[in-house]
């Protein structure tokens, strides 16, 4: 329902004639994040330059009953920053400021659209850098990451983006402008912070994030070991983590992915291996030397065919370049794709690839693998072309069993990318209706009017289960998973 | 009570079995909360147990207060009613543990030591050792959000709870979270719970990341002469590439009392790796250590263990500031003790801001020891965004001072809305919670 000319006004009163968007070409811009199946474009969208004018809009938009949805950079995987319901977009690209870095505590307190790389380059230089790192992190801004508890590869040894969150500043549904949390690294009370994270945008607008830094470890080494079959990298990979070796990212990549990034960036990744593993391992220098002889010989006890260390930093940049741009190379294999983000005990990593391949088989389509193997949180690619009848039909059944078999073994809907428009359905297959009750009660003590990202996160709303459109285009390369 | 006492005892002795609690008269008083005394004992053999014993409560209007252990009961303020004590000391079953995963799931009755006793052999730990927390239930520990040295490389149970099994004020039983290390599915209600005093549900299962056993470890002890020496030997540390596991740091008196030699102050650090690295980082310590005027002197691994007897005592404060500002805390807290003629015992967390103060006697003056130490040394952390809590205090020492302090009144009202959704009825341990939550 468009806006009315009144509340378009005081939207304007609030956020300035160039802080608005409310032409059908502008708005467009924002119908969709990387997941460009979920259309729907605001009715309008703002950007303010500070909390009070999120607060003033927050108030505003509850007052008139218009749904409030918040955008970050738009990176997300899930329709999340997209607004099936309409309303008032929240574009926090205008709010991209360090406000402080106050490294005798260890915390930087920054605006939610900075993006997530810049802090890491404003700290490195003082030893420091922002630990979660997603690889959209060149683009993605830190209240984005706040919202979807954006994970990484380095979330293997150093946590997810919560565990990096000291506090947060929020517009709350009900239109409160509050700080929870802070500098200080515990306080009395509910964790209002750890439940705002990874909320999405349901409960609240993040206006401000208090982070923890990370202090650069001392030495890094980046493994490339690759192997006849996914199979061998699969039990590589529960082989190190039986070994009591925690590294700091354990990625693995299949043959399809090898073959695209080859073709795409170039990564140097040997072609013809079934799949590589991509080790890295950080902390003081002997540590380093300690753990990387027994990961060597774990990989050469499951048939590796090569391993190779990186020599050099540039060696080592274009490894990870490989890895962080996989997803925006496959343009070149696959004109659509359904993308999963499902978590398996990671001691069920080799039984589940075998599943993935007997799906893929049996639905006739290629399923490509490139994911966080070491926290077991798969990102198995489901290709088809939607010109072909009967392939996405296909491509959604093997979607359903493939998310299907990873709750059987005792894992989870989303490890990273977050639920959004895209899983909110999925839910019932991990949580009972209590479990359910009880998110959707939490949600209404911050959002008494429902106008936070409605459809979103939880199965209930109306505009859950709605099938997905299929765009006429293919994903945009410079998506990041 | 709506209905007789005896009426209560024998609905919950039907749930329970008649051999599981329901205690008379004095038996009961062990059982007190700062001085309440239950009505009634109960120790539920099962979650299901727990869910039909807070229902009974819930429709009978009647307040629970769960127990794990039963050390840290005296957190928070006096319960504003308090009828039936949930101990929750039978529910210590292990109910999976798939070591390859580093994954556990365990009833939350069991304590942190039998859980050691589980992980051992497979050369993994759960990293949450409170001070003394060896008797504790894992459940009471992520209830009361406690923590120890081990939080300096691996946080606290907000970063190890993955998944929680509850019982909501109503009875029923809700999960949240996953069982995997990694997982945004839904809100973190988690995340919720820890720290909630189980206001807002009684964990009955919980779900937790484990971590390897480092190969090596070894043991420092680095006194120093002088705070400020201290000070600037803390923020080197943190500013090297040295990544020890565990750090504590103790006053004079604290070191005392957990047996170690003394010095003004002195930092405990461990560091665990590969038996190389542990060499290697231990020779890098030393050096750091006489660069800053300081003494290191290799410790048994056991000292860690010992550390409970720094915080013995009637009294235990909480006091938390920003984390450079710790070792300016520690003389704070020493003078304010001082005017107020009492000898504090003080234990901290080095990198994290949190100090613990702890006093070996009651006060024989309790609103002095409220007028001169707890409330001025509170007003001082709050105004830099800290906090006070009381840990532990005789009634007469509470009824100087809320045991929380002050909260700023919109995060009181969302957190009001929050427990007013989930327990309108107040049926879990009304009263005891911040702002009488």
């Amino acid at each position: 329902m468009p806006l009315s000319p009144q509340l378009l006004r005081a939207l304007e009163d609030i956020v300035g004639p160039a802080g608005l968007v409310v032409s059908a070409e502008g708005r467009l811009t924002y119908e969709c994040d990387m997941h460009t199946f979920y259309k729907g474009a605001p009715d309008a969208v703002a950007l303010p330059e500070s909390a009070e004018q999120v607060a003033a809009l927050v108030r505003l938009c509850r007052r008139e009953r218009v749904p409030v949805v918040p955008r970050g950079s738009g990176t997300g995987l899930i329709g999340g920053a997209m607004a099936p319901a309409g309303g008032v977009m929240v574009s926090m690209t205008r709010m991209n400021r360090i406000v402080e870095l106050d490294f005798p505590n260890r915390c930087a307190t920054v605006q939610p659209g900075l993006i997530n790389l810049w802090l890491s380059e404003a700290t490195r230089g003082r030893g420091y850098f922002f630990a979660p790192d997603p690889s959209s992190q060149m683009v993605s801004s830190i209240g984005g990451n706040a919202s979807t508890n954006a994970g990484g590869p380095h979330c293997l040894k150093y946590g997810i983006t919560v565990n990096h969150i000291l506090g947060l500043e929020v517009v709350t549904g009900a239109g409160e402008l509050v700080r929870l949390g802070g500098k200080t690294h515990e306080r009395p009370g509910y964790d209002l912070t750890g439940v705002m994270v990874g909320a999405e945008g349901t409960l609240a607008l993040v206006t401000g994030v208090i982070v923890r830094l990370t202090h650069v470890p001392e030495g890094v080494k980046t493994i490339l070991a690759s192997f006849p079959t996914i199979e061998d990298a699969s039990e590589t990979v529960s082989a190190i983590i039986r070994a009591g070796i925690i590294p700091a990212a354990l990625e693995m990549l299949d043959e399809v992915v090898i073959r695209a990034i080859e073709e795409g960036v170039g990564a140097g990744y040997p072609k013809g291996a079934g799949a590589v593993l991509l080790i890295e391992l950080d902390g003081p220098t002997a540590e380093i030397e300690a753990q990387s002889a027994p990961i060597e010989a774990i990989c050469r006890d499951h048939l590796a065919l090569e391993i190779r260390v990186a020599q050099s930093e540039a060696e080592r940049a274009l490894l990870w370049k490989g890895r962080k741009e996989a997803a925006g190379v496959f343009g070149r294999l696959t004109p659509n794709w359904l993308l999963q983000d499902a978590v398996v005990p990671r001691s069920k990593l080799p039984q589940i690839m075998k599943e993935v391949l007997a799906i893929a088989a049996r639905h006739r389509l290629v399923i490509a693998n490139v994911f966080h193997a070491g926290d077991g949180n798969l990102h198995p690619l489901i290709c088809y072309d939607d010109r072909v009848p009967g392939e996405l039909e296909r491509a959604k059944r093997a979607n359903e069993e493939l998310l299907g078999a990873c709750l059987r073994l005792g894992g989870s809907v989303t490890g990273e990318h977050g639920v959004g428009l895209d899983k909110s359905a999925s839910l019932p297959m991990q949580f009972a209706d209590a479990d359910l009750n009880f998110m959707a009660r939490l949600r209404r003590a911050f959002d008494p009017d429902s106008i936070m990202n409605p459809g979103k996160l939880l199965p209930s709303h109306p505009a859950c289960g709605e099938g997905f459109r299929p765009a006429a285009r293919p994903l945009p390369t410079g998506t990041w998973i | 009570m709506a209905v007789s006492v005896r009426a209560i005892r024998e609905a919950l002795a039907d749930i329970v079995g008649r051999e599981h609690g329901v205690r008379e008269g004095a038996a009961l008083g062990p059982y007190a909360v700062d001085g309440v005394v239950p009505s009634a004992v109960v120790r539920p053999g099962s979650p299901d147990e727990v869910s039909r014993i807070v229902a009974l409560c819930a429709a009978e209007g009647l307040a629970v207060a769960p127990r794990g252990a039963g050390t840290s009961m005296g957190l928070g303020n006096p319960p504003r009613r308090l009828d039936v004590v949930l101990e929750l000391s039978r529910l210590r079953a292990m109910r999976e543990y798939v070591p390859e995963d580093m994954v556990a799931t365990v009833e939350a009755g069991a304590t942190l030591d039998a859980l050691a006793a589980h992980f051992a052999p497979h050369h993994q730990r759960l990293t949450l050792d409170p001070p003394g927390g060896g008797v504790r239930s894992v459940g009471g520990v992520l209830a009361t959000h406690a923590s120890g040295p081990l939080r300096f490389r691996y946080g606290t149970g907000r970063d190890l709870l993955l998944g929680a099994r509850f019982v909501q004020a109503d009875g029923t039983l809700t999960w949240g979270g996953a069982k995997v290390v990694k997982s945004v599915t839904g809100y973190d209600v988690p995340k919720l719970l820890v720290g909630s005093l189980g206001t807002l549900g009684v964990l009955v299962e919980v779900t937790l990341r484990l971590q390897p056993v480092p190969p090596a470890s070894r043991s420092w002890r680095v006194g120093f002469p002088s705070r400020a020496a201290a000070g600037a030997f803390l923020a080197a540390l943190l500013a090297s590439h040295l990544e020890p596991d565990r750090a504590a740091l103790l006053d004079a008196a604290a070191l005392r009392r957990a047996a170690l030699a003394t010095d003004p102050i002195a930092l405990l650090l461990s560091i665990g790796s590969a038996a190389a690295a542990v060499e290697h980082q231990g020779q890098a310590l030393a050096r750091l250590a006489a660069g800053h005027g300081g003494r290191s002197d290799e410790v048994p691994d056991t000292v860690w263990a010992g550390l409970g007897a720094a915080l013995d005592g009637p009294i235990l404060l909480r006091a938390v500031g920003e984390p450079r500002r710790l070792l300016d805390w520690v003389g704070e807290a020493q003078a304010a003790a001082a005017r107020a003629g009492v000898q504090p015992a003080l234990l901290a967390q080095p990198g994290h801001g949190v100090l613990q103060v702890a006093l070996g006697e009651g006060p024989d003056d309790p609103a002095r020891l409220a007028s001169r130490l707890v409330l001025p040394l509170r007003r001082a952390l709050e105004a830099e965004g800290g906090s006070l809590v009381v840990e532990r205090a005789p009634i007469e020492l509470k009824s100087h001072c809320d045991a929380w302090g002050d909260m700023s009144p919109d995060l009181l009202a969302i957190m009001a809305r929050i427990k007013t959704e989930f327990d309108p009825g107040g049926v879990l341990n009304p009263g005891r919670f911040v702002g009488g939550l």
